[in-house]
């Protein structure tokens, strides 16, 4: 310390030291660039972060019930499973629920509740509407009187469950499991739906990429080996496309594969077929108007990368002796993985959330979880189902990348 | 002109704009914004009844369109931002909305003579019903003629003598009440026996037995698409795409009402803290008058909510209706039949896109 302070005296120029002068220059170009991305920092953060963040909250939010029945929500801390409460925990009950007569609350309360058990709205309805007024002498044999269930544990399970500001209640419902006697455990076959969903929306984002790679990669090829007029051209055609809105496109796949559409028509015509095919409302015309609609995204990143191969290492292997299929698979391809590896990651994110498009070509065994999210969302208004299945599709994709980027390396997935 | 005048310029310019703006919605405050379902039903009720409203009280409508989405009336009552006044909303909404705090409680029958209303099941407690939309078993005439055509759901569901597949809405409302009524339930029964244990699993297995031959649509543009292609041999299909596919196609698509039908019943009802309640109530109560009803009734082919109107139809949008078959219809209101779907809707639903996608 002495011996800095000592050396500082000394030197007299510069005056502050280099380094200080070195740091103050960096954080002034520091807060340049802070000022400078400010504006879409602040824009991201305040339209994009923050309300996802808030939506993606309402999976685990659980204000209502506690809010709504804060004395009972106590009173059952005490409550075993198996047994019907005691007269404290129905005295608790009744005074909460009173409380909610002739307000829309009790409405929100028995949806929230039918979320959990179907019938439970009615249960709180006709409960709410029949309690008395006055002090009743016993408020368990008062609220048995109204409606039996209150006997039947199920409804105090559910309460007890759901009585914390925080619940797994939609997070577990979005992976058709439920809280039961015994614990966590699976719903009834018929009532499952969505493990076999996220199976449906990966088999389908699989399928779509794995085409769109398949078809997009020799047109990314042709396009970059072409002459730069050629190329502008082609480019265009892809581009075209792209630019017309996805509902406008997928439409326009309607009046095409339809049973009586210009591809039946045709085929038809030319006798290659002898009755019309189903092209529509099946997995056929998902994958269709799917494929047509993201192919831009798998052709332009490949295509990008392959611009960038200097042809000079092409011919280096042809002069070593290497035949055409060998200069593709040790020369070209590896250097074309770049582009392949992000065209794959953003045409597989792209399908695995898609809605208009299976909702409008796609039969009732094609609906993917975007369908649901937005009936959730929409009609069902059930908003914390809607945020878990985000959650699981969002989780999903975070996987993906992750597995993706650990096989072909993340400085790869980048799209130039 | 030098930068600065251009500056001058430009920020008058957007000064002008500014004010014009502010003025424009004041200027449409004083409008009643009603939101319908929009597409053929929209531009009827705005020739029917908007048009001829705005002559008679100088009140203006601008007409919005939404797809029944409870989450768009919810959101502008929870931030307090309306932006419509009164919205038709069908009996499950209605009743939802009404109890949630989101429509106004209006007791309608101080306003309006409920017995007019009552074949569609009267007012509702926030609601009034104005628009019935019934759906029933719909074949080409062209197809089937005479003792040929299909005389009930059983035939509906006998593939063996009538080939082909059968199109039904991709939803369980409506199509779990008619395999009902395909199972010998009577159509005034439905509700009873479906609210009852094992009802629901009943109309499911009835819906197993032709399930190969099923097509399901998921909007009314497709089902009458599905009859005029022949893709299918026949199909639910509801009263004005019926009309509507006949008149613009010259085709002879026949609703089978005898074989018992299902009927919508849609509401007008106010948003809950409307400014202008009393403006969209005066609507309300015109809208459900017998002549706008008629002549609604007309435009669209629907029969009207309002009994007195049926006096006012023409000859022969009156043979179209199905008023000698009242008893074969099951009216979607009543506390059962609501109650039932409120309570069981979400999960019927699971189970039935579990059922459509196997």
């Amino acid at each position: 310390m002495q011996a800095s302070l000592e050396m500082m005296g000394e030197t007299e120029i510069p005056k502050m030291g280099l380094r200080t002068l070195v740091r103050r220059a960096e954080r002034r170009h520091f807060m340049t660039m802070l000022a400078l991305m400010a504006p879409s920092v602040i824009f991201v953060a305040l339209l994009f972060v923050i309300p996802i963040l808030l939506f993606l909250f309402r999976s685990v939010d659980n204000a209502e019930i506690p809010t709504l029945l804060p004395k009972t929500a106590v009173a059952l801390d005490t409550w075993r499973d198996g047994e019907i409460p005691g007269e404290p925990v129905f005295a608790a009950l009744a005074s909460d629920l009173h409380a909610l007569k002739g307000s829309p609350d009790a409405a929100l309360l028995g949806r929230r509740l039918n979320f959990a058990v179907p019938g439970y709205r009615r249960l709180i309805t006709r409960t709410v509407t029949s309690l008395p007024g006055t002090q009743m002498a016993s408020a368990k044999e008062t609220l048995a009187a109204i409606d039996k269930s209150w006997l039947d544990p199920v409804y105090w399970r559910t309460l007890k469950s759901q009585s914390g500001r925080i619940t797994d209640f939609y997070l577990l419902s979005a992976l058709d499991l439920q809280r039961g006697a015994g614990g966590i455990e699976k719903v009834s076959g018929e009532q499952a739906i969505f493990m076999s969903l996220y199976g449906r929306t990966l088999y389908t984002a699989f399928g779509v990429t794995a085409l769109c790679l398949l078809i997009g990669y020799p047109v990314a090829a042709v396009m970059a080996a072409a002459r730069p007029a050629v190329a502008n051209w082609l480019l265009s055609l892809v581009l075209i496309p792209f630019w017309t809105s996805l509902l406008v496109r997928t439409t326009a796949w309607v009046v095409l594969l339809q049973t009586e559409g210009l591809v039946n028509k045709v085929l038809l015509q030319l006798g290659v077929i002898s009755e019309p095919l189903k092209l529509m409302f099946n997995t056929a015309g998902v994958f269709i108007a799917m494929v047509h609609v993201l192919l831009p995204y798998m052709i332009l990143p490949v295509y990008s990368v392959m611009k960038g191969i200097s042809p000079v290492h092409l011919r280096a292997a042809a002069s070593l002796g290497a035949n055409p299929a060998t200069v593709f698979r040790t020369v070209y391809l590896p250097l074309t993985i770049p582009g392949v590896a992000a065209g794959c990651t953003l045409v597989f994110v792209l399908s695995l959330g898609f809605y208009v498009t299976p909702a409008l070509v796609g039969g009732p065994g094609d609906q993917m979880i975007g369908y649901f999210i937005a009936y959730f969302t929409n009609s069902a208004v059930n908003w914390g189902l809607a945020s878990a299945l985000g959650v699981f599709l969002l989780l999903l994709i975070g996987v993906i990348y992750l597995a993706l980027g650990k096989l072909v390396g993340f400085d790869k997935l980048k799209v130039r | 002109m030098n930068i600065k005048e251009k500056c001058r310029v430009g920020v008058s310019g957007l000064a002008v704009m500014l004010i014009m703006s502010v003025v424009s919605q004041a200027a449409s405050t004083e409008k009643l914004t009603v939101v319908n379902q929009g597409g053929a039903p929209g531009d009827a009720q705005r020739k029917a009844v908007f048009e001829p409203f705005t002559a008679k009280t100088g009140i203006g409508i601008v007409a919005d369109t939404y797809n029944q989405e409870l989450a768009k009336i919810r959101a502008q009552i929870e931030t307090g931002n309306l932006i419509w006044d009164a919205a038709s909303v069908h009996s499950l909404n209605e009743s939802i909305g009404c109890d949630e705090g989101l429509l106004e409680p209006i007791d309608w029958s101080k306003l309006l003579p409920e017995a007019d209303f009552k074949a569609v099941g009267g007012f509702g407690k926030c609601g009034a019903p104005y628009l019935v939309s019934p759906g029933g078993l719909v074949y080409d005439a062209e197809r089937f003629s005479g003792n040929e055509a299909p005389k009930s759901w059983k035939d509906f569901w006998n593939i063996e003598k009538w080939p082909g597949k059968r199109g039904l809405p991709y939803q369980p409302d409506q199509v779990l009440e008619i395999a009902l009524i395909s199972d010998g339930v009577a159509p005034k029964d439905v509700p009873e026996v479906l609210a009852k244990p094992g009802g629901v699993d009943r109309a499911f297995a009835q819906l197993e037995k032709i399930k190969p031959h099923i097509v399901w649509w998921k909007t009314g543009d497709e089902s009458m698409q599905l009859l005029l292609t022949k893709e299918i041999a026949m199909g639910y299909g509801w009263q004005g795409r019926v009309n509507v596919a006949n008149r613009s196609n010259k085709r002879n698509l026949r609703i089978v009402w005898e074989a018992g039908y299902t009927s919508a019943v849609i509401y007008m009802a106010v948003m809950k803290g409307s400014p202008r309640k009393q403006e969209a109530i005066e609507l309300i109560k015109y809208t459900l008058a017998a002549e706008p009803q008629a002549h609604y009734a007309e435009l669209m082919g629907y029969p009207p909510a309002n009994e007195r109107s049926f006096a006012l139809l023409s000859e022969e949008n009156r043979a179209s209706q199905p008023t000698k078959f009242l008893d074969r219809g099951m009216m979607q209101a009543g506390d059962l039949y609501i109650d039932f779907w409120r309570d069981n809707g979400d999960s019927i639903r699971q189970r039935f896109s579990t059922f459509a996608a196997r």
